[in-house]
């Protein structure tokens, strides 16, 4: 398997002492899927914006697909982010338009600053935007406005965002932190697909340990900005956990036997 | 047993002190203080003005007597009905063109200013200079451009389209940096620069805002319109009132202007609200 994305001793301080991230380092390959636990503050999601620079690494290297992702210019990173989809806790739709054109936006990396900020679309862009909403399962929602729409349907709106992009990586954060457990199933399941059966490498932060054991090829456990776990979450012991989470035994809700159960 | 009412079973707390409500605060203090003093300084203005041998009622009767004859008898003397909507439609316009020309350089002013989408630096230095301009009054922004551009509609357009820019921007960028940091970061993370993240997620989000903020300022320019037609001779049905009241003395014409204009305003309220509505509602 080919190395999509690879950190070497990345690091994030904030002004002088705060130390958001420290060496991490690891690789991902790709179609692979990737989860990061870790306890609220532990630098989940600093990372996963390191990785596509929406925040600038103090040190390391990252690569990704071949580029050395801190050195690219203006031009080129916003050239670099349209091979990164992300999705975000609260979906950070454009409430007030359609679904439509919410999903369009994940083409504007590609157009001119013109056609962009006019939304000017080709006929194949709209044609791959109704196909992903047609998969996703949303083609009665097309021309609802955004504010019409249930979590669990913004969570999907926010996916056909990311993949219209057509991105080599989805960044996932938090997806399914404001979701109820039936579509928390339904976002966490179409992941899943995208990442088997499109190809495409998912790296997700998630707050449930239960559901990073039962979807992910890999966990990476995170802990005050330090990489403390890395493996297989089927050989995955019940105190490599409680090392990420600094917890004892007994504080944590989760379900080790019945996950393994699961996945075997 | 039967004779017990609620009376009995809960006993007055009469030992016990006063349980309040709010703690005691230095700022509750200091407010109450100085609405005393406000109002202490008011009844002390009655008693000792200098009311010229001019008795109160006297002076009451005379003033609904005014009011009687300017808006009962109201009629046209020196000019007709049509010459009259000309002449709001001229005030209207002056408002129309302030409101709008304020409306588009606000907008991009706005956006430089909003904490949000700029740079600190920028967005500060917009935003000082914009609260100099808004400190100054319509009317005193029009005398200083009558300078340079004579009084009438010229130093007129340009002193009201420069206080109106001052409101604009402020509320403008204020609506902007309303608008949830999630979007934008949305948006750059998927490639788009930052023209296109204005104009496909902040404008639409704040469209409502931003409408309802400008229609705001046309109506506040109507009224500045009316004034500088009056003060500054930029023509309209200000300048008819002025001369009714001023020059011809003749309340029963001020009365059937002040009927046009309060008609006006009143449609001009009608449609904010009806424009608001189907903002709201619209897809």
């Amino acid at each position: 398997m080919t190395k999509l994305l690879e950190l070497q001793g990345v690091s994030k301080t904030y002004g002088k002492n705060t130390v958001a991230l420290s060496e991490i380092n690891f690789s991902v390959n790709e179609g692979e899927f990737v989860s990061v636990i870790g306890p609220s503050g532990a630098g989940k999601s600093t990372l996963l914006r390191c990785i596509n620079r929406m925040i600038d690494s103090t040190s390391g290297e990252i690569n990704f697909d071949g580029q050395a992702v801190q050195k690219l210019n203006k031009k080129a990173l916003r050239q670099f982010r349209t091979k990164i989809g992300m999705i975000f806790q609260h979906y950070n739709l454009v409430d007030r338009l359609t679904v439509f054109e919410n999903v369009l936006h994940g083409r504007l990396g590609y157009k001119s600053t013109l056609a962009g900020a006019f939304g000017f679309y080709t006929d194949e862009e709209k044609r791959q935007a109704l196909e992903l909403l047609s998969i996703l399962g949303l083609e009665s929602q097309v021309y609802k406005r955004c504010d019409q729409l249930s979590g669990g349907q913004k969570q999907r709106v926010g996916i056909a965002r990311a993949l219209v992009q057509k991105p080599k990586l989805l960044l996932c954060d938090e997806p399914i932190a404001s979701l109820d457990p039936n579509a928390s199933k339904v976002i966490m399941d179409y992941l899943q697909t995208i990442c088997k059966s499109m190809g495409i490498t998912v790296m997700v932060n998630l707050h449930q340990v239960d559901v990073a054991l039962k979807y992910s090829d890999r966990v990476i456990g995170i802990s005050k900005g330090e990489v403390v776990y890395q493996g297989d979450p089927r050989f995955m012991k019940e105190e490599e956990i409680h090392h990420i989470y600094g917890s004892e035994a007994g504080e944590l809700i989760f379900n080790l036997s019945e996950e393994s159960h699961y996945v075997g | 047993m039967k004779d017990l009412s609620t009376k009995d079973i809960i006993k007055p707390l009469k030992t016990e002190k006063k349980i309040k409500v709010k703690p005691f605060s230095k700022a509750g203090l200091v407010i109450r203080l100085t609405l005393i003093a406000l109002a202490g300084l008011t009844i002390y203005g009655f008693i000792t003005f200098d009311y010229k041998n001019i008795t109160f009622f006297e002076a009451l009767a005379g003033s609904l007597t005014n009011f009687r004859v300017m808006f009962t008898e109201a009629h046209f003397n020196h000019f007709t009905f049509s010459e009259a909507l000309y002449q709001v439609l001229i005030t209207l316009c002056l408002a129309l063109l302030t409101t709008i020309i304020g409306a588009i350089i606000s907008l991009f002013l706005g956006l430089f200013a909003a904490q949000n989408l700029s740079s600190p630096l920028l967005s500060n230095s917009i935003k000082n200079v914009i609260a100099i301009i808004r400190a100054v009054p319509t009317v005193l922004w029009v005398l200083i451009f009558a300078v340079s551009a004579g009084l009438g509609s010229v130093a007129a357009v340009i002193g009201m389209t420069f206080h109106s820019v001052g409101y604009l921007v402020k509320a403008y960028s204020e609506a902007f940096e309303e608008l949830d940091h999630g979007v934008i970061e949305a948006l750059q993370a998927g490639g788009a620069n930052w023209w296109q993240i204005v104009w496909q997620a902040v404008i639409p989000s704040t469209l409502t805002y931003l409408v309802s903020w400008t229609f705001l300022r046309f109506e506040i320019n109507f009224a500045a319109a009316i004034a500088m037609g009056a003060a500054a001779g930029a023509g309209g049905i200000g300048f008819d009132l002025f001369m009714a009241s001023n020059f011809y003395l003749d309340l029963r014409e001020a009365g059937v202007i002040t009927f046009f204009i309060l008609a006006v305003a009143i449609l001009l309220e009608i449609i904010a609200v009806r424009l608001k509505k189907y903002l709201k509602t619209a897809q």
